[in-house]
């Protein structure tokens, strides 16, 4: 029975799935219906080490490198409209091939070209992030955002980390204003 | 050897550290990166009689009222944002100069104006509670506040207490929902 979280709340995913060695994340919002552009979401993955800070280069995964560098996390693809019931997007992640320099996995999301198309996550409805169990799909854990009109357009939904011998999600549901390039920049990533 | 607390855990002092007379309890957090109001914790102490009330409003110290009448309580300071390493807000307390009225003194964690801010300890990165022996420099207990106490607004993170003439200290790690009303009303003192 997968349990809710509620925002700065953490659950022990090692205690509520025994035996848990690989999970899938789904992200997951409807696009509101708008003139104009489609409403793009996209989502990432900062893998993390001690300093708080990306581990290499390959550790932001997103669109356009899809595989973290050890080839434990892994970006499923990119939905451009938010169509279609279920997650929009997924990310796998092999949490027994992880080597212990990674701490955490932040999970964010971004709006592709929000300046350009005027878009913010005001618009944005139903927004979750949920951890499942890859060994039979069962969702252990999930965080519904139901953040007010706001005018960012990054956020980062949640985390895996560990703790002691165990990986544990924490929901975080903060905003970055500015986007992309601050919120990737405060894991140690240069988009240049 | 500081022992990290977990929830509902007990510490007796005087097994641990049978020398102790002058602690600080140290409060640090990160500062806000993401969006949002700044995270603001406070650090408090409530002196309690034998019946777990104040004897009055001198008796609760934070960062409006740094200092017990007769020296035994002292608030370092109120730090608004976290900014800085360390210890962000310290308490401290002499237990040799408390008065033989004062049976107990608990130690609370609050976040200021968490319902407008709609913040809880989970949000907060790196937030902890610790108690200090001053003297040696050894920390005794440390609570991980973020990862222990994440849907919480207020704790009551310890106690120090009196018993058979030696001072000892119990852990109690117990949230108060309705924050510092809450336990300001369970001590005795109308805010």
């Amino acid at each position: 029975m997968a349990v809710s979280l509620s925002k700065g709340g953490n659950v022990s995913l090692s205690k509520e799935a025994p035996g848990l060695t690989a999970v899938n994340v789904g992200l997951g919002w409807d696009a509101r219906v708008t003139d104009g552009a489609a409403f793009d979401l996209d989502a990432s993955v900062f893998v993390v080490g001690e300093n708080d800070k990306v581990l290499n280069d390959q550790a932001f995964v997103f669109y356009n490198n899809k595989k973290s560098a050890c080839g434990n996390v892994e970006h499923q693809g990119d939905n451009r409209s938010g169509e279609g019931s279920g997650d929009d997007e997924l990310v796998s992640v092999n949490l027994a091939g992880l080597g212990a320099e990674t701490k955490r996995l932040v999970f964010a999301v971004t709006i592709h070209e929000a300046e350009a198309r005027h878009q913010s996550f005001g618009q944005v409805g139903k927004a979750y992030i949920r951890v499942m169990n890859q060994a039979g799909g069962t969702e252990i854990a999930r965080f519904d955002l139901s953040e007010d009109a706001s005018t960012e357009t990054a956020m980062i939904f949640g985390e895996l980390y560990r703790h002691g011998e165990e990986w544990k999600f924490k929901a975080i549901g903060q905003g970055f204003a500015g986007g992309l390039a601050p919120l990737a920049a405060n894991f140690g990533v240069n988009l240049a | 050897m500081a022992l990290t607390l977990q929830k509902g855990g007990n510490l007796s002092l005087s097994k641990t550290d049978p020398s102790l007379t002058k602690i600080l309890v140290g409060l640090g957090w990160d500062p806000r990166v993401t969006d949002g109001a700044a995270f603001d914790l406070d650090a408090s102490a409530f002196l309690l009689n034998a019946d777990g009330k104040v004897r009055g409003e001198q008796d609760f110290i934070f960062y409006n009222q740094l200092r017990s009448p007769e020296g035994a309580v002292e608030h370092a300071g109120d730090s608004r944002d976290g900014l800085g390493d360390g210890d962000d807000e310290a308490i401290k307390v002499d237990l040799t100069k408390v008065p033989a009225d004062v049976d107990k003194i608990a130690f609370v964690v609050t976040i200021h104006e968490a319902e407008a801010r709609r913040q809880s300890f989970g949000q907060v990165g790196k937030a902890f509670i610790r108690i200090v022996n001053s003297v040696s420099g050894v920390e005794v207990v440390r609570f991980d506040l973020a990862e222990d106490a994440s849907t919480e607004t207020a704790m009551n993170f310890g106690e120090l207490y009196r018993h058979n003439g030696e001072w000892k200290f119990r852990a109690v790690g117990q949230g108060y929902a309705g924050g510092l009303k809450a336990m300001c009303d369970q001590f005795g003192l109308n805010l």
